[in-house]
């Protein structure tokens, strides 16, 4: 990709930035061919990857050092873009929102600093992957069990900063962090909660500080750049039960949630509860074509033949049980009984006991793969997909209500319908995979335009998106509009104050710095 | 979350990959000999392949041997059952090869110009990956290790 330069930057200021990045952390770290800025763009970008091009990527090793490289970008007006490991697949990989930004690749900051299984917490550096914190534990033998993603290949400080969610009780990965250390906008380093304090001995356990809590305006933000936090991990249970209920009609998802939302909120199931649709199995058993071969959506009387033919309900429910056996026995009793009055055909049941080993493939216990990208192969060609993922109340009303909107919409643009729903607590995150063919323009326009719709229609209804593509930043920002936009309003001020020049993630979920205000709503999707 | 939905992917793989008959590797099995899938049933999956360790040291100047930087560098895909295990086990199988084949390691086909420049361009699925993921000096030795095919 060719060097696009960053707005109001000259070809001499950009090089003589780059000169100052290679001094502060060796030249062999600063990377601005051609090459390095196709490997920094968005694979699965709808539309030219120019649209979010970075002009290369600066990656320190250590805090000292991203703090030289941020005091380097407010003297040469160098915008960066902050990334842990860079694989934000989905809603932009490591491109950046802003075009001829820098990439700070933190992926060379992957330290584990501390693991503790008696208080179940680990304080590491944004550049350790679920795969490099899971062989850590199986290597020292140590009784912890993570949650993790079905992306494994990423970061687990940049998922959990990005909202990410798991399917374990510790699945709301945003949840888990606490105390971070950050570099603000003007070179500062400074430690959330209890790190407020020198050698405070509780600050990655505690989840406040003293007065005011900052924690969570570092995460989905570009208001500092967190070179390590804490994450607490679940101690490794002593059984796992999983329960598995195949249910036959879309529509039976409003009874689904009725009846597991409670169990959630009591704590009598205490995992994020995955509910995939009948998609979910098919797209990895083969491809689009070998199932339909026609294009535009899947029609209703091939879906029902093929539930058949493969045997599969609309929807899969393989919840899981963490727990003392006896405990977690009475708690299958619970569900068992929830169950009972909707289903006759009991769920299909296996037991885990410490010690048992697990499989690949185990994600409900902790196991990390990326074998769930496979998905892609479903389209076929050069393979991509984005989420639409609003956020509803974890009711069969308002379940029903956003699925039955959403499926009309989905099915006036001639697209498949592949939902699922998450419960992680008193809500629901709805992921609509939107799959494509990047070689195929007309699929990606009308994904784009469907993508468009969606947004509006749930905005219209009361439900938003908990996370986007770089394309949507602005337009989600837009939906969030309580007294014409206050909160953004408040943020930008913060942002103001604490980076100056705008010079981290500008445009990050829709925050613009007054340095580059005239950046907001361009390079959209 | 991630867009990608882990769970409801997992049995469908498990089920399609038996149907396929493939087996990617001779590695032990460990869930199989402890108790075994049930009669007629399709094999469990196998145990996460753990990685080799990434040595301290100059990664612009790699000491480490190319087996090693591949298990690490790579491994979160080209091990056993990793995703692109499986999807190179497709390729090979409907090319007439064995499912053997889909795991980089035992390719003797591959030459190393052919693995630097699918590292770094990209191919189908797989991503281009950086100068962070990998270095120009680990992937040398990478490209050595793999390319067999001379």
């Amino acid at each position: 990709m060719q060097l696009t330069l960053p707005p109001g930057l000259s070809p001499q200021g950009f090089d003589a930035a780059v000169k100052a990045l290679q001094g502060a952390v060796g030249p062999g770290w600063v990377m601005t061919t051609d090459e390095d800025r196709d490997a920094y763009a968005d694979i699965y970008a709808p539309g030219p990857e120019t649209l979010w091009g970075a002009s290369g990527a600066v990656a320190p090793q250590t805090v000292e050092e991203v703090q030289a490289i941020v005091r380097i970008a407010n003297e040469h007006k160098l915008p960066l873009w902050t990334v842990a490991r860079g694989k934000n697949l989905g809603y932009g990989t490591a491109a950046p929102r802003m075009p001829g930004s820098m990439v700070l690749d933190l992926g060379r900051m992957d330290k584990i600093l501390e693991l503790d299984p008696t208080l179940g917490y680990c304080v590491i550096e944004p550049g350790v992957g679920f795969m490099d914190l899971y062989e850590r534990i199986q290597r020292d033998k140590l009784p912890l069990m993570m949650s993790v993603p079905g992306n494994g290949w990423g970061s687990v400080l940049g998922n959990a900063l990005d909202h990410g969610i798991g399917y374990t009780p510790y699945g709301v990965h945003a949840k888990n962090l606490c105390g971070l250390e950050v570099v603000l906008g003007n070179g500062d380093l400074v430690r959330t909660g209890l790190g407020a304090m020198e050698k405070n001995q509780a600050w990655h356990l505690f989840p406040f500080g003293y007065g005011p809590t900052w924690d969570h305006m570092f995460s989905q933000s570009n208001l500092g750049v967190v070179t390590k936090a804490g994450m607490w991990i679940m101690p490794e249970p002593e059984t796992s039960l999983e329960l598995t209920y195949d249910i036959p009609n879309a529509d039976d998802i409003g009874w689904v949630i009725d009846t597991l939302a409670p169990l959630k909120i009591k704590g009598i199931v205490e995992q994020s509860i995955f509910i995939p649709s009948w998609l979910g199995k098919m797209v990895i058993k083969g491809q689009r074509k070998d199932f339909w071969d026609k294009p535009g959506a899947i029609p209703e009387w091939r879906v029902q033949e093929l539930l058949k033919e493969h045997k599969l309900g609309y929807w899969q429910v393989a919840l899981r049980l963490y727990g003392n056996e006896g405990i977690v026995k009475a708690q299958a009793e619970v569900v068992k009984a929830a169950f009972k009055p909707h289903l006759d055909t009991p769920p299909h049941e296996k037991w885990w006991h410490q010690g048992d080993p697990t499989n690949v493939m185990d994600t409900t216990l902790g196991v990390p793969s990326a074998v769930p990208l496979q998905m892609g192969d479903w389209v076929g060609g050069k393979s991509a997909h984005m989420g639409f993922s609003p956020v509803v109340p974890a009711t069969g009303k308002h379940v029903l209500d956003q699925m039955h909107r959403s499926r009309k919409i989905i099915d006036a643009h001639d697209v498949d319908f592949y939902a699922s729903f998450t419960i992680g607590g008193r809500f629901c995150n709805n992921v609509n995979m939107l799959m494509y063919d990047r070689d195929k323009p007309e699929d990606v326009d009308r994904i784009k335009k469907l993508f468009n719709a969606l947004i509006a229609d749930a905005a219209a209804n009361g439900y938003a998106e908990y996370r986007t593509h770089l394309g949507w930043m602005d337009a989600i920002s837009n939906t969030f509009n309580f007294q014409d936009h206050a909160m953004r309003r408040m943020t930008e001020k913060v942002k103001d104050a604490l980076d100056p020049n705008g010079i981290l993630s500008p445009g990050k979920n829709g925050i613009w710095p007054s340095a580059y205000a005239a950046q907001r709503g361009k390079n959209l999707a | 979350m991630s867009r990608v939905q882990a769970l409801g992917v997992t049995l469908a793989l498990v089920a399609a990959l038996a149907v396929a008959g493939c087996k990617v590797s001779d590695t032990d099995n460990q869930a199989a000999a402890q108790g075994g899938p049930p009669a007629g049933g399709p094999p469990p999956p196998p145990p996460h392949q753990m990685r080799a360790q990434m040595a301290q040291g100059d990664r612009l100047n790699s000491t480490m041997e190319g087996k090693d930087l591949f298990s690490n560098r790579c491994g979160a895909c080209h091990l056993d059952w990793g995703m692109g295990t499986n999807l190179l086990t497709k390729q090979q199988v409907a090319q007439g090869k064995p499912p053997s084949m889909g795991l980089l390691a035992n390719r003797d086909d591959l030459t190393a110009d052919y693995v630097k420049s699918v590292v770094r361009m990209g191919k189908g699925a797989m991503p281009r990956q950086t100068r962070v993921d990998i270095t120009d000096s680990e992937l040398a030795k990478v490209a050595a290790f793999l390319g067999k095919g001379k």
